[in-house]
């Protein structure tokens, strides 16, 4: 908690976290930019196999959501993860290795893009299932609520997921049975090219909270305090045993559902409105503001994350590839026959 | 000019007809009126006489779908030059006629016997149906499955099949492999074996899988078995009489190309082995006749008829129980794959077909005593003395000059119910 | 039999001893937690959770909401967590509801993460034909799950075995399937006391012989035990396997026997195409077993249809023992 120098005006993030804290959001913050770009480029430099779904302009909404939660707690996140597992500290050589299809690789080559996880740090993984994740979530807050372990689970879905059956059948049975898990959409008003206007009866997604006997709030998801304050308050209430909530965060994904978009659906004009309201150049001002960072200071954790990033597609790059003969390995526990 | 021979029009659909079987054979001179070839259409089988007498050439290979009015042979005046074989039967008008040309090697334009077989089956016909055991068992048994009747569905052969071949063979330690040959008549051969070859002919009714008991024992020979008209593989060919049916013999002998061979014949078989050896001497290192006909008038025609008529295994079993003095070696297992191997109709009557002309009215209709006499090759004859088909007495008929080995307690089949005795005898000879 | 080992040959019914099972693990495995659709005070649609509520409670006999998808999703989660849930699906066929999480998460997340997880989970499956309860309640849907890679899958045919694999199931990391027959549930049979296990992927002989060989799955291996019973008064000598594991299936055991009889027909409930009998075949007809075959081999399924109501009719769309009967004795004489 931030102590002498407290702003009672101040927004929340700035009030509640210490400087340190803080600068280490925005290092994830950066981290998850170059991360998505250094993904990008690689494909474009014909060095990935897959397709990616990249999260540049929604670094806030997975750190913001994150600030609160230590490595016990649970996330289950998304097709578009990358930001999520960052937030997670995950370890960016062997995402990338991942990425790269390579043995050093979260998953040893298995997953891909749509599957990195990292369970030590309590990331169960992104899924490429819209809404595969949402009942898993519920299950890990099952979990945690029998177990004891006062552990806290953050389901992230996107707009798409809302009106999948398991979201709903998730939220009812979280909700019934009062469990610790926090529904954190990411409504970045596409699910692929459907905008939410044309796909979802509720204005809000976080309307939908009210039919399950949750709070749902909707929050800037480009605001970092603003996702914090409200996940932070949803966490707070699920480690209290209150059980679940649900937070809409509002933002935007820069660049195509995937690679193989061709922006139809929506205008430049609004894209670069979005771009506009960039939430690392936002979270930036606003750390320089409170002064917690110089302009050089962010300028150099920016180029700090640069260099995390060449060293990881270098760590990539130089991996060993999984051996052919062991593409069956690990679909049963210790080779237990099929 | 030779005459054409032409697919007939035999019925008011008809466009093609479908060349079944051949009752001359390239060369042979065939008489205006007299049967010459079995035709199958969709709808019929029927059987086609000569238009003229002649030389037959050139007869389209058996199997043959030949368009109406298109020539399936030729019949040459003796001297008369003969044309080049057609091309093709009916397709090119061009090809219809062949150009007179002499020609130094008149080759026998049948390839291969093709069985009359159900439609739909004719691509399968000539393909063994074995189940993968049964295969396998003739595999480990160095057996080939072509030698083998199948009892299962559609003539399938199955383990229990392969096992009573082996079953009625005890030293069947060692069995041998046969390949078929091609030829007019059906001519299996060892692949291994060294020295001079034994060739083997089979009696009346019966096939060249009745030899497998003496096979061990010849192993160390190549050996060869020769099947009769209308018996096991051969083609169902219709024969006039006792010298037709040695010519096809006989041709099938010199078609083998040995100089020296021993020679074995059982019952018709050794009446067919003593007539060959009469005009083929040189060739005869030694000859084994085993209860030969040929010797005397008597055989037993209801034995005989009775086998040919028999359709299912309980009418076979009690005429093949009279073939043997020990009846418990024909067992229900041994007649149902001896009857296995006469279910095709088809045979059964080319067999009647031919005791009608060898054996009419339950006699010999040959006599080869003379030919016994004239042969100056070793010769033995082996007989049992409870032969129930040809009386044993008759071997009393030859000349001093060959040996003579009865045994008792044995019927008409000596080399399968006393293989061991009769194998170590020839193998003594050889 | 004498009267001393009868009296230790305690019988309980399927249901019961599936019941006896799940009470061995409440009992000694905190992390166990029943879930389903009412399973609880209700004792589920075939009673066979019966009253464990009253001895664990709701938090560990859980009735869910009616949501399939959810209620499988929420426990492979929870598996994936450090609970070892056992999670009853009211009827097989419900499976097609839940098949997201069984197919794409319980079944892949282990080699997704690349081995860095497993998904401890169990599910039931009442299963089969002959309840009356026509097409959307009376599947055989294991050659489904069958067919993916991740998950094992059982079919326990015998309240010994029901409770055994159970027990086993609860043992193994990875997920697993077990379809239980609904006719079987009252089927009463020797169920050991206490804590055992029956290996998973490993067939049983249930009857010895020599002339052929018939394997079935769950309720089609009482079948095919009546039938053989039949064909050994008419001296034909049927083996009968129990495969017991449609995945993964014990090949050895069938192989071996293939080789001893030379005949094989398979009998399950499922649909015939693309179904267990045809992977068994398949096995046979890939392996050095083919070489021992002496006639075509059978497969004895469910008609290419749903399974009717009328009674008569639901009869004849599965295989009876008139059915392996003919086919055994079609075999047998060679027939085939």
């Amino acid at each position: 908690m931030a102590d002498t120098l407290v702003e009672t005006n101040a927004p929340y993030a700035i009030r509640t976290y210490s400087p340190e804290q803080l600068k280490d959001a925005l290092r994830k913050m950066f981290l998850i930019r170059k991360f998505e770009e250094g993904a990008e480029d690689s494909y474009m430099r014909g060095l990935i196999h897959g397709t990616m779904h990249l999260s540049i302009g929604q670094e806030a909404s997975a750190v913001g959501s994150c600030m609160s939660l230590t490595d016990a707690d649970k996330i289950t996140s998304t097709h578009r993860g990358h930001g999520h597992c960052v937030a997670k500290n995950a370890d960016l050589g062997k995402m990338f290795a991942e990425f790269f299809g390579k043995e050093t690789g979260y998953c040893k080559g298995r997953g891909g893009s749509m599957h990195i996880a990292d369970p030590s740090k309590g990331n169960l993984g992104a899924n490429g299932i819209v809404g595969g994740g949402l009942p898993i979530a519920v299950g890990a807050a099952l979990s945690a609520k029998r177990l004891g372990t006062g552990a806290v689970t953050i389901c992230f879905f996107g707009d798409g997921a809302n009106n999948e059956g398991a979201f709903h059948e998730s939220l009812n049975m979280a909700a019934v049975w009062k469990l610790p898990v926090v529904f954190v959409c990411e409504n970045n008003k596409y699910g692929m090219s459907t905008s939410t206007a044309r796909s979802t009866a509720v204005k809000n997604i976080a309307e939908r909270a009210a039919a399950y006997s949750m709070p749902g709030v909707t929050v800037d998801g480009n605001d970092f305090s603003a996702v914090t304050e409200a996940v932070d308050a949803a966490v707070a209430r699920a480690r209290a045993g209150e059980g679940p909530s649900l937070v809409e965060n509002l933002t935007y994904r820069w660049r195509g559902h995937s690679k193989s978009d061709r922006n139809r659906y929506r205008t430049k004009e609004e894209i670069s409105e979005w771009m506009e309201r960039d939430p690392i150049v936002a979270m930036s001002n606003l750390l320089v503001a409170h002064k917690i960072l110089s302009e050089a200071e962010v300028a150099g954790l920016e180029e700090q994350a640069t260099q995390v990033i060449k060293d990881a597609i270098e760590f990539a790059a130089a991996s060993p590839d999984p051996r052919i003969e062991d593409a069956t390995r690990d679909v049963y526990t210790e080779g237990a026959a099929a | 000019m030779p005459v054409e021979v032409i697919m007939p029009k035999v019925d008011m659909d008809m466009a093609k007809g479908k060349i079944v079987t051949w009752y001359a054979s390239e060369g042979d001179f065939v008489t205006k009126g007299a049967p010459l070839f079995d035709i199958e259409t969709d709808k019929a089988a029927m059987e086609i006489e000569a238009p003229d007498s002649g030389i037959l050439h050139h007869p389209a290979p058996e199997g043959t779908d030949v368009p109406i009015g298109k020539p399936v042979a030729w019949l040459y005046a003796e001297g008369e030059a003969v044309g080049a074989p057609p091309a093709s039967y009916g397709a090119e008008p061009a090809a219809a006629s062949p150009a007179p040309a002499p020609v130094s090697e008149p080759e026998p334009a049948r390839a291969e016997a093709v069985a009359p077989a159900p439609r739909g089956d004719v691509a399968l016909s000539d393909k063994q149906r074995a189940t993968p055991r049964a295969r396998a068992l003739a595999r480990e048994a160095g057996l080939d499955l072509d030698g083998i009747p199948g009892t299962g569905p559609r003539g399938r052969v199955q383990a229990e099949d392969v096992q009573a071949l082996l079953d009625r063979a005890p030293a069947f330690a060692a069995p041998v492999a046969f390949s078929a040959e091609t030829g007019p008549l059906s001519v299996t051969r060892t692949k291994g074996g060294t020295g001079t070859p034994v060739v083997l002919i089979h009696g009346f009714a019966s096939d060249a899988t009745s030899w497998a008991p003496l096979e061990a024992q010849l192993k160390h020979r190549p050996i060869i078995r020769i099947e009769l008209p209308g018996h096991g593989k051969s083609p169902k060919l219709r024969i006039a009489n006792f010298a037709a049916l040695v010519k096809d013999v006989r041709r099938a002998f010199d078609d083998l190309n040995l100089e020296q061979v021993h020679l074995v014949g059982h019952s018709l078989g050794g009446a067919l082995a003593l007539a060959i050896a009469d005009t083929r001497e040189r060739s005869i290192a030694s000859l084994t006749l085993i209860a030969p006909a040929g010797l005397g008038p008597e055989v037993n025609g209801d034995a005989l008829s009775g086998i040919c008529r028999a359709n299912r295994p309980e009418s076979l079993g009690p005429w093949l129980r009279r073939l043997v003095a020990d009846e418990t070696i024909i067992t229900d297992s041994y007649v149902r794959l001896a009857m296995a191997g006469r279910a095709d109709p088809n045979l059964r009557a080319a067999q009647s077909a031919l005791a009608e002309v060898l054996f009419p009215d339950g006699v010999q209709a040959f006599d080869l005593r003379a030919a016994l006499e004239r042969i100056a090759v070793p010769t033995r004859i082996l007989w049992g003395k409870q032969d129930d088909i040809i009386p044993w007495h008759h071997a009393l008929r030859a000349p001093g000059r060959a040996a003579l080995h009865l045994f008792g307690g044995v019927g008409h089949m000596p080399q399968i119910e006393c293989a061991d005795e009769v194998g170590q005898l020839i193998k003594a000879y050889i | 039999m004498n009267a001393m080992t009868k009296t230790e040959l305690r019988e309980l019914s399927y249901a019961e001893a599936i019941r006896e099972a799940m009470d061995i693990a409440l009992a000694s495995d905190e992390r166990v937690v029943l879930m389903g659709e009412d399973i609880g005070v209700y004792g589920g649609a075939f009673q066979v959770t019966g009253d464990l509520v009253e001895k664990y409670g709701t938090d560990r006999v859980m009735d869910t909401p009616i949501s399939e998808l959810g209620g499988a999703g929420v426990a492979v989660g929870a598996a994936l967590t450090g609970l070892k849930p056992i999670f009853e699906f009211q009827f097989s066929d419900f499976a097609a509801l839940a098949m997201e999480q069984i197919v794409n998460q319980a079944a892949k997340v282990r080699y997704m993460l690349g081995g860095s997880v497993s998904v401890p989970l169990v599910m039931r499956f009442p299963a089969g034909s002959g309840t009356g309860a026509a097409a959307q309640h009376s599947q055989s849907i294991e050659a489904w799950l069958g067919h993916v890679p991740g998950l094992k899958v059982l079919q326990p045919s015998t309240p010994e075995d029901a409770k055994g694999m159970l027990l086993a199931a609860l043992e193994d990391p990875d997920p697993v399937m077990i379809f239980e027959h609904k006719i079987l549930y009252k089927m009463k049979g020797h169920v050991p006391e206490g804590y055992y296990t029956t290996p998973i992927g490993k067939a049983a002989i249930r009857r010895p012989g020599k002339d052929l060989t018939i394997v079935a799955t769950s309720m089609m291996v009482h079948k095919a035990m009546a039938a053989a019973e039949t064909l050994a008064a008419e001296g034909i000598d049927a083996e009968v396997i129990d495969l017991r594991t449609v995945r993964p299936m014990d090949r050895e055991t069938v192989l071996a026997s293939v080789r001893k009889t030379g005949r094989l027909v398979c009998v399950y409930e499922g649909v015939k195409t693309l179904g267990v009998g045809a992977e068994v075949s398949a096995m046979v007809a890939e392996s050095d077993a083919f070489d021992f075959l002496d006639a075509p081999i059978v497969r004895l399924g469910g008609a290419e249809c749903p399974i009717p109501y009328n009674p008569e009719l639901e009869k004849a769309v599965v295989p009876q023992v008139p059915d392996i009967l003919d086919a055994a004795r079609n075999l047998a004489k060679g027939r085939i």
